[in-house]
C-alpha cells in the first residue's frame, strides 16, 4: 500500500512538469456515417507523440507550442492529416475517411503496435465486420461465440452462451451493454447471445489486469458498445436468415446534430416447431422464439457536451404442453436494459461521463395442470449511476477517477400457487435489497520512452438493507426461527480496497513485456445448478451468510508483433486466486424459498487457476485470422463438497485450441473457417448403487471426476457479396462511370460442425429393465446435441 | 424447481441425439447401507446391505447377495433398550414378514425364495408407540453407526371421496380433504393398495410423488387428489391410465414424517426424478445416520382410510 501511495505522489508532482505545453482535444468521427471512433489513433509523427480516442471517440493530446503534422488513423480508412499551429489550447474535430473511399488491407491498421505499447494485458478486440464474416451457427452472427474463440476463454457447452475466463465462473464477468449491466446475455437457453450483431459497433474483453474504472466482477469485462447510428442519411439494413429475421433503422436528427438506431429481430422456431410437431403429437402446442429491441440515440447540445440514449429489450418465449398429461407450462424470460449518459468536455484535458443505468433479468415459469396452477419467478433489477472523468495532464499522463452506485433488488424466487378455490400461503415473494458504491483513480503514466505503468485504486462497500427476514431452519428437536430486519435497517456491510497495477516495458526489438497484479472484489453471485447457463440460475447478493467473493490475479506477458505489424502475437501466464466461490450444497435444489432463505442452501470455498495462453494473428493480408492456445488448470475446495478434498473445476480444460481463418478472395466472395479443439468437460456420474424400499438410488462419487470425451468441431462459410458499384453512362459526358448502388446486399453461406463430430453435451446414466425380474441393466448415455448444420442468410443495407 | 429441470432435460433429449458410451466413473467406496423402519404397534424392522460399483451387476441376486449379516444392533426409545435378532426368511414372524417384504418390495409368499436377513426384536417394549423418539445403533466391521427418529401425531383425512375425471364416467382420481394443524412443520407420506377380492394390490405402493411437507399450506383446509400408481405404467391405455375405476376399494395409508425422514424421502424421489438430467445438480440422499452409512431410519405415523370408488 506505501507503495502505491509512493506512486500516486511521483505522479501528482510529474503532473507539474509541462511548460509551453498546449493542448490539441476533439472527436474523432467516421465520415461515412458520422459516427465517433473509438479507438482511432491521433498521432504525431515528428515527436513520436500520439492518443487514442475514448469510448466517446474523444482524444486528448497535450504537446509543447509548435508546429505540426497530425496524423488521424481509423482502422480500414484512409489516414486524415491536419497541420496546425499548436500556440493554444486548440479543439479539433476531425472526420476521418470524409471522401468515402474505403481503403483496402494493405493500409495499416489505426491500433498496430497497441498491443505491444499499451500497458492492458490480457485484451482483445473484436472488429464486427470481421465477426460478421465468420460462421455463425444457424446463421445468427454471434459476438459471444466468437469471443469463446479467444484464448483463455472457454464455453460451457456446445452452442452454451456462458463463458468462463481463466477459470472464473460464468457471473465473474462484468458484460456491459453501453455501460449498463447485462445479467444474462443469452437467448434459447445460451445458444443465442442476445447482442444483434447490426446494433453493435464495438466489441471488448479484459481478461486481466482489469483497470480500476472496472470492478464488481472477478474475472473479466465485456464491453459491448451500440451503433450510434448514422449522422448523414437514413438507411435500413437487415437480414433473413433460417430461423430468424432482423431489421435496422438508422438516421439523423436534426441535421446531423445527433443520430438514432433502431434494431429489431425476432426467431421463427415456433413456425417451424408447429410445421414439425404433428397435431397428433403429445407435445403439440410446444413452442419457442425470441425477440429483442434495440435503440439508441445521441444528441450534440453544443461544443462541449452530449447525451446518449440506449436501450435494450428482449423477451424468450418458451411453451412446453403435453397434451396426454393435460399440462402445459410457459416459461418467459429476458432483459429490459436502459442507459442515459451525458459527455461533457470542462475543457481540452478533462472529460466527463455521467451515466443513469437500469438493468432488470426476469424469469417466470408458470404451469397448470387440471385446477392446480402454479407460478415462479426470479429475477434481479438494478438502478444505478456512475460519473467518470478522465484527465489528460499531458502525453505522459492519463488520468481517470470516479464513483459508481447501484441499488440493487434480488427477487430469488417467488411462488404462487393455487388449488381451486384454495391459494395457498406461499407468503411475499422475497426480495433482498443492497446499496453497492465504488469510487476509483488510477494513472496511465509514461515513466520513460520504455516503461509505462498504469497504477489504480478501488475501494468498494456493499450493504444488504431490509427489509428482510432471515430464517434458521432447525433440526429434530429444535425448532425453525426467523428474525425480520425491518425496511432500510442495515443487516450487513462489507468493503474492500481494490488495488490494480499493470506495467509494460518496451524492449529494444519493439516488443514488450508486460506484468500485472490485481486484486477485485464481486458482491454479487449466480447460483448455477448446472454446467449449463439456464434462465432458471439464481442471482443472490452478498448477505451476513454469502460472503462477498475475492480474490487476485497475476500475469506476465511477452507481445511481439512482425512484417509491419501484419502478425501480432503475445504469450500469457497467468495464476488467479478466488475465494468465498459458491456452491450449492449436495444435494440442494432451490426450492420455493418460503420460510427459508436461498443462502441457506449455499456452500463456500476457494479456487485457483493458472495456465498459458499463446495467441498469434494476422492482421491484414488477403488470408486473416488468428491462433489461439491455452493450456490450463482450475480447481475448487470447498469443506462442504467433495469431502473437503480438491476438485477439478466443471469447466477445467487443459487444452484449449482455436483456429479461426478468412480468405478474402476478391470484392465478392469470402471464405471463412474456425477449428476448434477442447479438452473434455468434468462431471459427476454416480460411482455406485443401492436399494431402499425396492428402490435403485444412486450414490454420486468424487465431484467432477468423470471427463467427457474431447470437443472438437471445424465451421466454414463463405460470404458473397453483390456488386457495390453499377456502370451507368454519364449524361453530360457519355462516358461510362461507376454510379453506387442503393441497395447493396450478400448472402452468408454456413456449415456448422462440417465433419459431423457427435460432441458430448452430457452423459447421464441410463436405467432398463425390471430389477425384481432381473433383467437390469445400467449404462452411460452421451447426448450431443447438433449434428452438421448447414445455413443461408441473406443480408441487405440501403 | 424439478418440474422446471425435467421439462428442460425432456427438451434437449427431444432435440438431442443419444448414444451409449463407455466411460470411466472413478472414486466408488463401499458403504453400509441401512434401511429401518419402525411404526406404531410394530416392532423395528432393519436390513443392512452393502452399496455396489456402478458397472456391478444390478439385479436381484446381486441385491440378495449384498444382505449383511454379523451386525449388533439396538433399538432405544430413552428408556429401554433392545438388542434385535437377527431373523433370516423362513422364520420371520407374522406381521415382520410383511414388513420385510414391504421394505423389499417382494410379495410375502415369495420372501422364503430369498436368504434375507432381517434385524427385529419380539420384546415390544421398543416397539412402536406414537410420540416416541426412538435411537438406533449399529456396529458392523469395528464401526459405530447411530440414527435418530420419532414417530409423531399422525394427522387423519377429514374425508376420502372418488369422482369421475372430466370426459370420463367410470374412471377418476382419489380425492380427500386434509386439514393441515397449524403452526408446526408437518410431512406427509402416501401410499394406497386396492382390495379388490382377487384382483387386490399385494401390498401398499406409494404414488409418484408421494411426499410432501406443509410449506404451502400451514393450518389449511382444502381439497387434493393422487393418482393409481398401480395403472401408471404406459401399457395401460389412455382412458384408465392413474385413474382409479368405478368400483375400486382402495386403502390409504396416509403417514406423517419427522423432517430428517421426510429430507431422506424428498431427496431420494427427486433423485429418481432427476437421474441424469444435466441440469440438475447430482443428488446424493441425505441420510438420518451418523457414521457415513447410507439410507434411512424412518419412523412412520401412518393413519388409514379406506375409499369405495363410488360418486
Amino acid at each position: 500500500m506505501h507503495f502505491i501511495l509512493l506512486v500516486f505522489g511521483l505522479l501528482a508532482a510529474s503532473w507539474g512538469i509541462s511548460q509551453e505545453n498546449f493542448t490539441l482535444s476533439g472527436y474523432v468521427t467516421d465520415g461515412r456515417d458520422g459516427e465517433t471512433v473509438i479507438g482511432a489513433k491521433v498521432y504525431i509523427p515528428s515527436i513520436r507523440k500520439g492518443a487514442i480516442t475514448n469510448n466517446y471517440g474523444f482524444y486528448s493530446l497535450t504537446v509543447p507550442q509548435g508546429e505540426y503534422t497530425v496524423e488521424f488513423r481509423v482502422t480500414g480508412l484512409e489516414t486524415e492529416t491536419k497541420d496546425i499551429i499548436l500556440d493554444k489550447d486548440i479543439r479539433l474535430d476531425v472526420e476521418v475517411g470524409s471522401n468515402l473511399q474505403e481503403i483496402n488491407e494493405v493500409i495499416v491498421s489505426a491500433k498496430a503496435e497497441e498491443n505491444v505499447k499499451s500497458t492492458q494485458m490480457g485484451q482483445m478486440e473484436l472488429d464486427i465486420d470481421e465477426i460478421k464474416t465468420l460462421p455463425a451457427f444457424m446463421g445468427e452472427v454471434d459476438i459471444i461465440k466468437t469471443v469463446q474463440l479467444l484464448p483463455g476463454v472457454s464455453s460451457a457447452a456446445e452452442g452454451g452462451q456462458g463463458f468462463y475466463v481463466r477459470g472464473g465462473g460464468p457471473d465473474q464477468n462484468l458484460v456491459l451493454l453501453d455501460e449498463a449491466v447485462v445479467y444474462n446475455a443469452s437467448h434459447l437457453f445460451g445458444f443465442f447471445s442476445v447482442f444483434n450483431a447490426d446494433a453493435v459497433k464495438s466489441v471488448n474483453l479484459i481478461k486481466g489486469g482489469m483497470p480500476a474504472n472496472f470492478g464488481g466482477r472477478m474475472s473479466s469485462v465485456l464491453e459491448v458498445n451500440m451503433n450510434e447510428g448514422n449522422k448523414k442519411k437514413f438507411g435500413l439494413k437487415g437480414g433473413l436468415g433460417a430461423i430468424s429475421s432482423r431489421l435496422t433503422l438508422e438516421g439523423p436528427i436534426n441535421k446531423g446534430r445527433g443520430s438514432f438506431i433502431a434494431s429489431a429481430r425476432r426467431t421463427y422456431i415456433d413456425v417451424i416447431m408447429k410445421a414439425a410437431i404433428p397435431e397428433t403429437s403429445p407435445f403439440s402446442g410446444s413452442s419457442y422464439y425470441f425477440y429483442d429491441f434495440n435503440l439508441k440515440a445521441n444528441y450534440k447540445l453544443g461544443d462541449r457536451d452530449k447525451i446518449f440514449l440506449s436501450g435494450y429489450y428482449g423477451q424468450d418465449e418458451f411453451v412446453f404442453a403435453s397434451v396426454e398429461d393435460d399440462f402445459a407450462v410457459e416459461m418467459p424470460w429476458g432483459n429490459g436494459i436502459g442507459a442515459l449518459r451525458w459527455n461533457h468536455i470542462f475543457n481540452s484535458k478533462l472529460f466527463m461521463n455521467v451515466t443513469a443505468t437500469y438493468s432488470n433479468y426476469l424469469f417466470k415459469f408458470g404451469s397448470e395442470q387440471d385446477q392446480f396452477k402454479f407460478e415462479v419467478r426470479s429475477g434481479i433489477a438494478d438502478l444505478g449511476g456512475k460519473v467518470d472523468f478522465t484527465y489528460f495532464p499531458n502525453t505522459l499522463h492519463k488520468v481517470k477517477w470516479g464513483a459508481h452506485y447501484t441499488f440493487h433488488t434480488f427477487t430469488p424466487i417467488g411462488v404462487s400457487a393455487e388449488s381451486d378455490t384454495v391459494v395457498f400461503d406461499t407468503g411475499i415473494a422475497q426480495q433482498l435489497f443492497s446499496h453497492e458504491t465504488a469510487i476509483y483513480a488510477l494513472d496511465e503514466f509514461d515513466l520513460n520512452e520504455n516503461i509505462r505503468f498504469n497504477v489504480g485504486l478501488r475501494y468498494s462497500t456493499f450493504s444488504h438493507v431490509g427489509p428482510f427476514t432471515r430464517y434458521e431452519k432447525g433440526d429434530i428437536s429444535t425448532p425453525d426461527t426467523s428474525y425480520y430486519f425491518p425496511k432500510g435497517e442495515l443487516i450487513q456491510t462489507y468493503h474492500g480496497l481494490e488495488p490494480r497495477f499493470s506495467s509494460r516495458w518496451m524492449l529494444k526489438d519493439r516488443s514488450s513485456i508486460k506484468a500485472g497484479w490485481t486484486y477485485n472484489y464481486q458482491y454479487v453471485h449466480l447460483t448455477s445448478l448446472s454446467a449449463v447457463s439456464l434462465p432458471t440460475d439464481i442471482w443472490y447478493p452478498t448477505t451476513s451468510k454469502a460472503k462477498p467473493q475475492k480474490g487476485w490475479q497475476a500475469s506476465i506477458g511477452y507481445f511481439k508483433n512482425f512484417r509491419e505489424n501484419m502478425f501480432e502475437s503475445s504469450l500469457e501466464l497467468y495464476y488467479k486466486d478466488m475465494r468465498n466461490l459458491i456452491e450449492y450444497k449436495e444435494g440442494a435444489l432451490p426450492g420455493d424459498n418460503v420460510n427459508d432463505n436461498n443462502d441457506n442452501l449455499l456452500t463456500f470455498g476457494r479456487g485457483w487457476s493458472y495456465g498459458a495462453e499463446l495467441f498469434i494473428k494476422k492482421r491484414y493480408g488477403k488470408l486473416t485470422g488468428w491462433i489461439g492456445y491455452t493450456w490450463s488448470k482450475t480447481e475448487r475446495k470447498f469443506d462442504d463438497l467433495n469431502k473437503g478434498e480438491v476438485f477439478p473445476a466443471k469447466y477445467d480444460r487443459r487444452h484449449d485450441l482455436s483456429v479461426v481463418l478468412s480468405y478474402k478472395l476478391n470484392e465478392r466472395w469470402v471464405f471463412s473457417s474456425a477449428f476448434i479443439y477442447a479438452t473434455g468437460n468434468t462431471l459427476t456420474l454416480p460411482s455406485s448403487w443401492y436399494v431402499q424400499d425396492q428402490d435403485l438410488l444412486f450414490n454420486y462419487g468424487a465431484r467432477n471426476s468423470t471427463r467427457m470425451a474431447p470437443y472438437h468441431r471445424l465451421d466454414i462459410s463463405a460470404t458473397w457479396y453483390s456488386k457495390e458499384y453499377k456502370e451507368k453512362e454519364d449524361p453530360e459526358t457519355g462516358e461510362t462511370i461507376q454510379v453506387k448502388k442503393k441497395m447493396r446486399s450478400n448472402w452468408a453461406f454456413s456449415v456448422y460442425n462440417v465433419y459431423n463430430r457427435a460432441n458430448p453435451y452430457f452423459l447421464y446414466v441410463d436405467s432398463d429393465g425390471d430389477f425384481v425380474s432381473g433383467n437390469f441393466d445400467i449404462s452411460i448415455k452421451q447426448v450431443t446435441l447438433f449434428p452438421i448444420i448447414p445455413s443461408v442468410t441473406w443480408n441487405f443495407e440501403f | 424447481m424439478e418440474r422446471i429441470l425435467y421439462i428442460l432435460f425432456l427438451s434437449v433429449i427431444l432435440v438431442g441425439c443419444t448414444k451409449e458410451v463407455d466411460i470411466e466413473i472413478p472414486g466408488f467406496e463401499e458403504q453400509l447401507v441401512i434401511d429401518g423402519r419402525i411404526e406404531p404397534g410394530l416392532p423395528p424392522v432393519i436390513l443392512l446391505t452393502k452399496s455396489q460399483e456402478i458397472f456391478a451387476t444390478s439385479d436381484i441376486n446381486a441385491f440378495m447377495n449384498s444382505f449383511v449379516t454379523g451386525a449388533t444392533i439396538t433399538v432405544s426409545n430413552g428408556t429401554d433398550v433392545v438388542v434385535l435378532d437377527e431373523i433370516c426368511t423362513g422364520s420371520l414372524p407374522p406381521g415382520v414378514d410383511s414388513i420385510a417384504a414391504q421394505l423389499l418390495g417382494i410379495p410375502v409368499d415369495s420372501l422364503t425364495n430369498y436368504n434375507i436377513c432381517a434385524y427385529t426384536t419380539l420384546n415390544t417394549d421398543v416397539w412402536g408407540e406414537v410420540g416416541k423418539t426412538y435411537d438406533l445403533t449399529v456396529d458392523y466391521d469395528g464401526v459405530s453407526y447411530t440414527a435418530q427418529t420419532q414417530i409423531v401425531q399422525p394427522t387423519s383425512l377429514d374425508a376420502v371421496f372418488w369422482k369421475p375425471e372430466d370426459g370420463y364416467v367410470t374412471q377418476g382420481f382419489s380425492w380427500v380433504t386434509l386439514s393441515d394443524p397449524p403452526n408446526q412443520f408437518d410431512a406427509y407420506y402416501w401410499e394406497v393398495r386396492r382390495l379388490n377380492g382377487a384382483d387386490s394390490d399385494p401390498m401398499f405402493e406409494e404414488t409418484y410423488s408421494p411426499v410432501f411437507d406443509d410449506e404451502f399450506f400451514d393450518g389449511l383446509s382444502f381439497d387434493f387428489w393422487y393418482e393409481n400408481p398401480f395403472t401408471g405404467d404406459s401399457e395401460y391405455p389412455d382412458s384408465v391410465r392413474w385413474h382409479y375405476a368405478l368400483g375400486d376399494t382402495v386403502v390409504i395409508r396416509f403417514s406423517k414424517l419427522d423432517r430428517d425422514v421426510y429430507e431422506f424421502f424428498e431427496k431420494k424421489h427427486m433423485q429418481l426424478q432427476t437421474e441424469g438430467n444435466p441440469f440438475a445438480t447430482p443428488t446424493n440422499i441425505p441420510t438420518n445416520i451418523k457414521g457415513g452409512a447410507l439410507g434411512i431410519w424412518a419412523g412412520f405415523s401412518p393413519s388409514y382410510d379406506t375409499l369405495i370408488c363410488l360418486p
